[in-house]
């Protein structure tokens, strides 16, 4: 399937300051443009904190190709939101809007181009041990980040695809056309992952344990035609 | 070699409009010890379901499956520690982005050290020749290389038995031919499910099925064979299926010049 290839933010190998900077610090960051984006109300404020951001993630190596990419999958629905925010409580409310969650992506695709994968998960496992004392399963935690990071852009690559072929059957301004497809492609992936997450044997509780019988199975006819 | 067996198994799904549940795989026994074993059949006959029974991907509705007495529903854990999987399609089992991250991933649950993890996973990717391809995106790399990747990232935890659900289906020719080398080298007990005829003359012992029932077992060549008499049998003859299809043109039109 085309559009399935790109990535958000894919890790970006580099030794720069970002990419050395501790994990905790790289969350915080997160985590503090997530909260901002709540409290900045004004514009102006929030486009500069974007152009932060993006000298941040520039600062990284990455480039400005692949800030774009990382920002181009939810440009539609950016400008879906500002024009109908725009259209109920003006433009600077729009603005406002728009450059915080620019923000927030901005500052996510920053940790994940500066930080492995591997090293991202092991952060979120440690993070979630507090929560082993309760029954949770901190590997679970990072299990569900890897395949939220893997999901995200199949699920905007499967609108891609479905779009294109709704085009070539003159179908594109059918929203069920639209709709269905992705809805369906996303159950049948959700469904293949859990298989294939399954079959690896990843995410199964690490208490189950269950002793094999003692004897061997005897007495099995043979089905040889 | 690892011991599978099944014993009197079925299984059976309810599907909607239909009063009795739809049978998928019919009543069957099996005992499972040679290093290489395939499973030949036609689309829709019932051979992922067969192999998806070995490691708990798919619950018998009557009777047991064991793998070294380990039962697939009662100790699933340990069945898929001894059982790997290997899907037709890589990308619907590769989940992370890259093949290092891919590999890592699979060795998370059994090494617990960062840095040992990594230099397994290096290990391993450098066995199947991976390792200059380890940090590339796993959608720019070919076919081949993806499934070849998808094998590395279940060979990595080293399981006793490697179970393929036709592997070489979105293959060329040339891949087709790496996978074959790949798996003729391999010290795993190897159950694969395949229409590549030529793989399956290289196994051990290969099983016919053919809706839902095991109808052949035994040596690859006769079994081959049975599946080419099977498949003859059921295609009806190029001009019996026109007829059949368009009764209306074997009757001569009346014409008129």
């Amino acid at each position: 399937m085309s559009g399935h290839g790109f990535l958000l933010a894919n890790y970006v190998p580099g030794n720069s300051l970002l990419h050395r900077a501790p994990l905790w610090l790289k969350f915080l960051l997160v985590v503090g443009c997530g909260m901002a984006s709540f409290l900045i109300v004004d514009w102006a404020v929030a486009a500069a904190v974007l152009a932060v951001m993006c000298a941040l993630f520039l600062l990284s190596g990455a480039g400005v190709a692949r800030l774009y990419r990382a920002v181009r999958p939810v440009l539609p629905v950016l400008a879906a939101i500002g024009l109908f925010q725009w259209w109920q409580l003006g433009g600077p409310t729009a603005a406002r809007i728009v450059l915080n969650v620019l923000v927030c992506i901005v500052a996510a695709s920053i940790l994940t181009a500066t930080t492995p994968v591997q090293r991202l998960l092991d952060g979120v496992a440690s993070l979630a041990k507090p929560f082993q004392r309760f029954g949770a399963d901190p590997e679970r935690f990072a299990l569900t980040i890897a395949i939220m990071l893997r999901s995200i852009p199949f699920i905007a690559g499967a609108y891609s695809d479905v779009r294109d072929s709704a085009r070539a059957r003159g179908l594109e301004r059918n929203p069920r056309a639209l709709i269905l497809p992705v809805f369906i492609t996303t159950v049948a992936f959700a469904r293949q992952t859990g298989d294939a997450l399954a079959a690896r044997g990843l995410g199964e509780h690490e208490t189950e344990e269950h002793a094999p019988p003692s004897t061997p199975a005897a007495g099995h006819a043979h089905s040889r035609a | 070699m690892s011991t599978i067996a099944l014993e009197r198994v079925a299984v059976r799904v309810a599907v909607d409009g239909r009063p009795a549940p739809k049978t998928l795989l019919a009543e069957l026994s099996l005992r499972l010890t040679e290093q290489r074993i395939g499973i030949i059949g036609a689309n829709g006959s019932g051979k992922s379901t067969l192999l998806r029974l070995l490691n708990g991907l798919v619950v018998p509705s009557s009777g047991t499956v064991t793998v070294d007495q380990w039962d697939t529903v009662r100790s699933v854990r340990e069945v898929r520690r001894r059982v790997g999987f290997v899907f037709t399609d890589p990308l619907s089992q590769l989940v992370m982005p890259t093949g290092r991250e891919d590999v890592e991933l699979s060795l998370r649950r059994s090494v617990r050290n960062a840095r040992e993890r990594s230099r397994q996973a290096e290990a391993t990717l450098d066995r199947f020749g991976l390792l200059p391809l380890a940090d590339q995106s796993i959608y720019e790399l070919s076919g081949g290389e993806r499934q070849l990747l998808a094998l590395a990232a279940v060979l990595a935890v080293d399981p006793e038995v490697l179970v393929l659900d036709e592997p070489s289906t979105l293959l060329d020719l040339r891949n087709r031919e790496l996978l074959r080398r790949t798996l003729a080298g391999l010290s795993q007990q190897v159950i694969l499910s395949t229409h590549d005829l030529d793989l399956a003359l290289d196994l051990d012992r290969v099983l016919v099925v053919d809706a839902g029932t095991v109808v052949f077992d035994g040596g690859p060549a006769a079994a081959v064979a049975h599946y080419r008499a099977l498949c003859a049998a059921g295609i009806p003859a190029a001009g019996a299926a026109a007829d059949a299809a368009l009764p209306h043109l074997a009757n001569p039109h009346p014409g008129q010049l």
